[in-house]
C-alpha cells in the first residue's frame, strides 16, 4: 500500500465505509434471508492494470458478472458489485424464491442481478451520503461481464494511480462470495478522504448536524 | 363494491415481480397495475384511478420524485410511497415534503402492511 493516506485518514475511511458496507450487508441478508460475512475492507492505492490484477486473483481467473453504478458527489468514481458467473444464477433463486417460476430464473437473471446490485450499492452509497451529510447521485445500474480489466473498466493513464476497496462478502445459505469495490482516480480519494476528516472533525468537536 | 387499485412503478421487470407477488399475498382482491416509468404512470391514471402508488426513484426519464409530485396533485387522495433503494436522508425529505411516504428496499412486509392499511380507501 502507498503512503497516499496517512494511517489516521485510512482507519476514517475504514469506518465509516464499514458503516456503509455494512448496510449494503444488511439489504443482502434481508433478500437473502441468511447471514452475510464480511471482511475488512482493504483500501490500496494501485495502477489500472495490477488493479484489474488484484480482481482477477480475487476471482480465481474465472469469469465474474458485476453491476456497477457511477456515482459523484465531492468525490466521484464506480461501485461496483461483483459475483463469480458461475454462482450468479444461485443468487438469483435464493432472492427470488419462489415469486418466480423456476424456468424464467435464467430468463431474469441479469435483470434480477440489476435490482439486487442496485439495493445493495445504493444502501452503501445512501448510508456514506448520510453519514457524511452530503448527496450522492448515482446513474442507473449497469451489468458486465468478463474478467479483471473490463470489470474495473479503468480509464485512466497508464501511471495514474486508483483507489481499490474492497471488501469480501459470503452468503453461506447460498454458498456464494463477491466483492464490493470502489474505485475512484487519486484526486476523487483525497476528495472523499478530506470529506472523511472533516465529518470526523465535527463529530469530535461535536458540531455534527 | 368499487375495486381497490394498486400502481406499482419501477423501471426493474424484477422488482415489480417481487412487490407485485408481496401485494398479492397481502390483499389478494385487489388490482395490480405496472408502469416500468413515470411517464407511463402518468398516462396509466388517465384510465385507471389508483389507491395506493408505490414508486421507485431512480428510473429513466422523469424518476419517481417528480412523478410522485404530479400523482399527488392529479391523484389526491390516493396513498403514495416511494419504495427505492435509495436510502438518502434527502429522498426522505423530499418524499415527505410532496406527501409521500417511504419504504426501503428489500421491501419488508410489516411495512408494507403498515402502507396498505393506512391508504386511501375506495371511492
Amino acid at each position: 500500500m502507498t503512503d497516499f493516506l496517512r494511517d489516521i485518514e485510512r482507519d476514517a475511511v475504514t469506518e465509516i465505509l464499514n458503516i456503509a458496507i455494512g448496510q449494503a450487508a444488511l439489504a443482502l441478508s434481508q433478500m437473502v434471508a441468511g447471514e452475510v460475512s464480511l471482511s475488512v475492507p482493504s483500501i490500496e492505492f494501485l495502477g489500472p492494470d495490477e488493479a484489474a490484477d488484484r480482481l482477477d486473483q480475487s476471482t480465481g481467473r474465472q469469469v465474474s458478472v458485476a453491476i456497477r453504478q457511477v456515482f459523484s458527489s465531492l468525490f466521484s468514481g464506480n461501485i461496483l458489485l461483483i459475483f463469480p458467473e458461475a454462482r450468479s444464477l444461485d443468487l438469483v433463486r435464493s432472492i427470488l424464491g419462489d415469486s418466480v417460476p423456476m424456468d424464467s430464473l435464467t430468463e431474469l437473471e441479469q435483470e434480477a442481478l440489476l435490482e439486487v446490485g442496485n439495493i445493495i450499492l445504493n444502501a452503501c452509497l445512501g448510508s456514506l451520503a448520510n453519514q457524511l451529510g452530503l448527496s450522492i447521485e448515482s446513474s442507473l445500474p449497469s451489468y458486465v461481464r468478463g474478467r479483471g480489466a473490463r470489470i474495473l473498466d479503468t480509464t485512466q493513464a497508464a501511471t495514474e494511480l486508483v483507489m481499490v476497496l474492497q471488501v469480501d462478502f459470503s452468503v453461506a445459505k447460498a454458498g456464494l462470495c463477491g466483492y464490493l469495490a470502489f474505485v475512484m482516480d487519486i484526486a476523487s480519494a483525497r476528495q472523499f478522504s478530506d470529506a472523511i476528516s472533516a465529518h470526523l472533525a465535527r463529530v469530535m468537536n461535536g458540531t455534527a448536524g | 363494491m368499487t375495486e381497490t387499485i394498486i400502481l406499482l412503478v419501477d423501471d426493474s421487470r424484477v422488482a415489480r415481480m417481487m412487490t407485485r407477488a408481496a401485494v398479492a399475498k397481502l390483499r389478494p382482491d385487489w388490482v395490480i397495475i405496472e408502469a416500468a416509468s413515470g411517464e407511463d404512470a402518468l398516462s396509466a391514471i388517465a384510465l385507471d384511478r389508483p389507491n395506493y402508488v408505490l414508486l421507485d426513484v431512480n428510473m429513466p426519464g422523469i424518476g419517481g420524485l417528480e412523478t410522485a409530485r404530479q400523482l399527488r396533485f392529479r391523484c389526491p387522495s390516493a396513498a403514495i410511497s416511494l419504495l427505492t433503494a435509495n436510502i438518502q436522508d434527502s429522498i426522505r425529505e423530499q418524499a415527505a415534503l410532496i406527501g409521500a411516504g417511504f419504504m426501503a428496499k428489500p421491501l419488508k412486509e410489516d411495512e408494507l402492511i403498515r402502507f396498505l392499511d393506512g391508504g386511501s380507501k375506495p371511492s
